[in-house]
């Protein structure tokens, strides 16, 4: 319970939306119980009058209870509809906040935070997770808040007619609105745990198994896989049926409840009418009021299911989103003005909770309007070298300066502002081109967009899709080819207008002639422009000033231009 | 591919019919419950009739307690059994339906499982088919429940009123005839917008996804607005087709209580006039609201309904992956004891995907003791090639044939041959996990001499804890060198007679394909190796090179002395 209370507090027009929707759901529960309890008054009063005679028939008057009647079967109706959309609503209103709280939290954490967390796609579960605990509010909350309000009202309504009838209703409520959903859960709790480890290793498993069965392993460990992927699904089933059981139960149990405390109602109630405490008619009404009142307790074991769920996702959510980054921003950022040179001295890395040192005491300085090659082995480090620029991992010694300036005193916004990359795993979003390059730079005129995109030679393919600007990428850009979305990736970083440009692979997945246009273009467009290319392509070279190898995590010179 | 809205229903009954005893038996517990549940709120009444109207004294009522308990005791067991049956006919589909799609995925091979990315093939295996669950367990045993109980109910209302009845008779069909015409416009409105919304609820991973792209732009503040916009235009959108979808319910909701309200306002003048019972009247009064609650159970699993729907649309996706693979023996006698293939004969083969042919009568001989690369143009068919061979797509015609070094012909069998793909995987676990796959009961003698083949063994010992360490989530920690050495090494853990690799050097900088290279040429002197590439170097440094022209045939066929 202890995150979930953590988590961020809800802001105050959507706590006022949600004591909206509670109003409105308590509102509902005393429609539906006015219009049984008056119907039994109305019916047995009616009852009592027609065979007491016509004195008796005339006093009566049927009118005012019958309008009641239907006054609280159309309050019913309407507070019904109205406190499903603003539940609805209020949840999507959370579940937004929520978003963009974990959002924030987790953007310093990119992209060392998000990685290498066992448990399949993490990424995707952060969106199960915020959803869950935007639905607490509607799902567990409301029916909580409901049964307590409308309980003690029910209660009180009743002890205006018999204060003994109330005290069974009482007891009742509380014992199946109480010691059933805490019992529930008891064993939900449990269940939770062991369900989410389940699932996750359930994933884990999956991906093994579709990975061997693209590699095409040998039949028996394929067979081995299949086994075991039967086996904990079989665990999963088990759990998720004693799941089923516990709640199912807890439903059953509210309902025995109902039949006993309405039975015990209508003893007492016989007992006060026969000793004229109580009008005949009243019995009926105590006795179908009691039986509606039930309707609030029937959803909270379901609840209380949800709530352990919610729990765990809240924990893990608010575990995520509270770790420190691995780089504190820093406390006075400075905004250089010149960007010259790029000096690093003396850097010594390696990746946390690694041995092997990616940089030891290597120094490198690359000065304005230079373009320099970075080759390599695999794995030497190429690409790490974008993480240590940005901060995205901490180096444990040396210096990196661009400009005056150390790096260690820049945010990367700011750094952001003199340098752009194009990593080799870029990311592009589910939306148009035009989208895409917007994102990059918000502020691009459509002038700017199409001149970038002529140079990353994209202008043709462009003019032949219908849609143009448009034209969707898809999700990942799957709906584009490789080539074309690391093109869309360079065309973005040449909007940016930065002094330095990093390019990680830029001509991947390029034939030779498109490589060479590219790169002219590229050279063409910017001639004042300093860069960084890492690449294994040698014919990439020719077009570069100075060639750097990385060699046991140093920088040496390449011999090979 | 995507299959339309009647087929995808179609197929959600046939998966009904796996679980037909447990949902029948689930449907028949059900109405039971109902029915017990009926008799115990008509005997209520009628005692609430006994003890007031009737006069009948407070402790002659103890046997109708004891009734009313039982009854409401029994009703609790049955409907326990259904929830439990319902449940089991659930599990047992979605199981059943994981089972068949992995035995899928099998026949598919990995010719047919690259027509999809494997992330979305995990995702359709675990959330899809558990999202069949709910569907089986609630929605068709409410099914059921919404015609038992309404007539049962009307049944006995018939035998105490007959006015009642009509009421609830005439409202009765008219809450479908209404969600109907109401319920359309919201099913359609729903499926114009469903994908829309499915596309602006995804928006907050593709946000996640994209952090690391966002923060090197720097435009996380920016993109924190623009999730913030996204979000609030989901809402709207969704809250738009609420509206709607919520009347479905509010139709019902009126009908229900407006019927409620009848009746007793009704009964009410009647009984003032002397002309009705109270027993009726009270007894009809309890039963009316639960001839509703069908109805609201039924059309509160629509969301159930709609994500099955969405789920069974995903595995007809996953089902249409063509069966590529080809059934192979297993070896009958231990490889060991049999004498290894030494080579290759390919026999006019012809091999296709569709319709259009890749591969044209392709005849060749392949032997041990010389790397055999095949070249050409990409797309050409070079990894077609290594696809028929290792049965991952069946010929059109031709045949494949192999012998050993006495010129005694063997059957292929999955034993004898391995496959080093172009993106390897590393699954999740340690390097010697990873390994291991391929071939369970290795020794670590074996994993250190498969490693050293590949190259590798030097690297893992750098590692702190060598063998052990943890390969990553994909492999993230390994760089794409490695992770390719790592899977050569666990080819050669298998001792294959016949090694094909596709593209090995690929993405590799200069240095590393070497070192590749070498290691092949070394692999070549005891087992037949083929590899697919476009490679120049690594094709000049084959001994016999196959090149595959852009129709698919054979251009050439180099064999250059062996060194």
């Amino acid at each position: 319970m202890i995150p979930l209370r953590r988590l961020p507090s809800l802001t105050k027009s959507v706590r006022l939306y949600m004591i909206f929707g509670i109003a409105l759901a308590c509102l509902a529960a005393l429609a539906s119980f006015g219009l049984l309890f008056l119907s039994g008054w109305l019916l047995a009063g009616a009852a009592v009058a027609g065979i007491s005679g016509v004195a008796a028939q005339q006093a009566f008057n049927i009118l005012l209870p019958a309008t009641g009647v239907r006054f609280f079967a159309m309050l019913r109706i309407l507070s019904r509809y109205g406190e499903k959309l603003i539940t609805h609503d209020g949840a999507l209103r959370v579940m937004g906040q929520l978003r963009s709280w974990c959002y924030h939290c987790l953007a310093p954490q990119a992209p060392a935070g998000l990685h290498n967390r066992r448990g399949g796609d993490l990424l995707s579960r952060f969106v199960t997770d915020t959803d869950l605990i935007g639905q607490h509010y509607t799902s567990t909350l409301l029916p909580y808040i409901r049964a307590v309000v409308c309980g003690s009202l029910f209660v009180l309504i009743m002890a205006i007619f018999s204060p003994q009838a109330a005290l069974c209703l009482a007891t009742g409520l509380l014992f199946s609105g109480l010691i059933l959903p805490y019992i529930t859960g008891l064993i939900a709790d449990r269940l939770a745990v062991t369900l989410t480890t389940l699932h996750s290793q359930n994933r884990t498993d999956l991906a093994d198994l579709i990975a061997a069965t693209g590699e095409y392993l040998a039949p028996a460990a394929t067979r081995h896989l299949h086994i075991q992927f039967t086996e904990k699904q079989l665990k999963l089933n088990r759990s998720h049926r004693l799941m089923a059981a516990t709640e199912s139960a807890a439903r059953g149990l509210t309902t025995l409840c109902t039949t006993v405390t309405s039975l015990a109602v209508l003893l007492v109630a016989t007992n006060s009418f026969h000793k004229n405490y109580l009008s005949l008619p009243e019995v009926p009404m105590l006795v179908l009021g009691c039986l509606t009142a039930f309707d609030i307790i029937t959803p909270l074991p379901a609840a209380r299911q949800l709530l352990s769920r919610t729990k765990l996702a809240a924990q893990r959510l608010y575990d995520a989103c509270m770790t420190p980054p691995l780089v504190a921003a820093p406390i006075h950022p400075v905004h250089p003005d010149n960007a010259d040179f790029l000096e690093i001295s003396n850097l010594s890395f390696r990746y946390p909770g690694s041995e092997q040192w990616i940089f030891r005491h290597a120094s490198l300085n690359i000065q304005k309007g230079e373009r320099v090659a970075l080759i390599g082995p695999s794995g030497t480090g190429k690409s790490s070298l974008i993480q240590i620029l940005f901060r995205f991992y901490p180096f444990e010694a040396g210096s990196c300066h661009l400009g005056e300036h150390d790096i260690c005193d820049m945010q990367s916004e700011t750094l952001a502002e003199k340098i752009s990359v194009a990593p080799q795993n870029f990311h592009l979003f589910n939306g148009t081109v035009r989208d895409n390059m917007l994102l990059a730079s918000p502020q691009a005129t459509e002038a700017d967009i199409m001149q970038a995109l002529q140079t990353a030679g994209l202008t043709d393919w462009l003019n032949n899709t219908p849609h143009g600007l448009e034209t969707a990428v898809g999700n990942e850009g799957f709906q584009i080819s490789g080539g074309q979305a690391r093109r869309l990736c360079l065309a973005q970083i040449l909007l940016r207008k930065t002094p330095w440009l990093i390019l990680d692979e830029p001509t991947e997945g390029l034939d030779a002639e498109t490589e060479k246009t590219v790169l002219t273009n590229l050279i063409q467009a910017r001639p004042d422009m300093t860069l960084i290319c890492i690449t294994h392509r040698r014919s990439v070279l020719p077009f570069m000033t100075r060639a750097i190898q990385i060699r046991n995590g140093q920088f040496h010179p390449a011999e090979e231009i | 591919m995507q299959a339309t809205q009647q087929q995808t229903g179609s197929y959600l009954k046939d998966l009904t019919r796996r679980a037909r005893t447990w949902l029948m038996l689930s449907a028949a517990t059900s109405s039971i419950a109902c029915i017990l549940f009926i008799l115990q709120l008509c005997a209520l009444a009628a005692l609430v009739d006994n003890l007031t109207f009737k006069g009948q004294p407070l402790d002659t009522s103890v046997t109708d307690c004891i009734i009313i308990l039982a009854l409401s005791v029994s009703s609790f067991i049955f409907q326990w059994l259904a929830d439990m049956t319902g449940k089991e006919g659930g599990l047992h589909i979605s199981a059943s339906v994981q089972r068949d799609a992995l035995i899928h995925l099998t026949k598919a091979g990995p010719a047919g499982c690259a027509k999809q990315p494997a992330g979305q093939l995990i995702t359709t295996m675990t959330e899809a088919a558990e999202a069949l669950e709910p569907y089986f367990s609630q929605y068709i045993p409410r099914a059921v429940m919404m015609v038992v109980l309404p007539i049962v109910i009307l049944g006995i209302v018939f035998h105490f009123d007959i006015w009642s009845f009509v009421i609830l008779a005439c409202t009765g069909p008219l809450i479908p005839f209404f969600m109907v015409l109401v319920g359309y416009s919201a099913q359609s409105i729903m499926d114009r917008q469903w994908t829309q919304l499915v596309l602006m609820g995804s928006s907050f991973l593709d946000s996640l996804r994209g952090l690391m792209t966002l923060r090197l732009n720097g435009q996380t503040t920016n993109s924190i607005t623009r999730l913030e916009r996204q979000t609030e235009a989901h809402r709207h959108a969704t809250f738009s087709v609420m509206r709607v979808a919520f009347l479905t319910s509010a139709t019902l909701e009126f009908f229900a209580s407006l019927s409620v309200a009848m009746v007793a306002v009704i009964f009410g003048s009647r009984l003032l006039a002397g002309t009705a019972d109270f027993r009726s009247a009270f007894i009809v009064l309890v039963l009316a609201p639960e001839y509703f609650i069908p109805l609201r159970n039924f059309s509160s699993s629509y969301h159930a309904r709609q994500n099955a729907m969405a789920a069974a649309k995903q595995l007809q996706t996953l089902f249409t992956l063509p069966e590529y693979a080809v059934a192979r023996q297993s070896a009958s006698e231990p490889v060991s004891s049999a004498a290894p293939v030494t080579m290759l004969k390919l026999n006019d083969i012809s091999a296709s995907y569709e319709k259009a042919l890749i591969l044209k009568q392709i005849s060749a001989e392949i032997r041990k003791g010389q790397l055999t690369a095949v070249s050409g143009e990409s797309g050409s068919g070079k990894t077609t090639l290594l696809y028929t061979l290792m049965g991952f797509l069946p010929l059109r015609s031709g045949s494949v044939a192999a012998y050993d070094a006495g010129g005694a012909q063997h059957p292929l069998t999955e034993e004898n041959i391995a496959w080093v793909p172009q993106r390897p995987l590393m699954a999740f676990g340690s390097i010697a996990d990873n390994l291991r796959l391929g071939a369970p009961e290795a020794t670590d003698d074996d994993l250190k001499n498969a490693t050293r083949q590949a190259g590798i063994f030097d690297f893992i010992m750098t590692l702190p804890e060598g063998f052990n360490t943890q390969a990553g989530e994909r492999g993230a920690r390994l760089s794409g060198g490695q992770i390719r050495r790592l899977s050569l090494a666990r080819a050669l853990l298998r001792n294959p007679d016949i090694l094909c690799l596709d593209e090995p050097t690929a993405n590799l900088d200069p240095d590393t394909a070497d070192t590749i290279i070498e290691m092949l040429k070394s692999c070549a002197k005891t087992r037949i190796v083929l590899v697919a590439t476009h490679d120049q170097k690594l094709i000049s440094a084959a001994q016999q090179v196959l090149h595959i022209n852009e129709n698919g045939s054979l251009s050439a066929l180099t064999e250059k002395a062996v060194a």
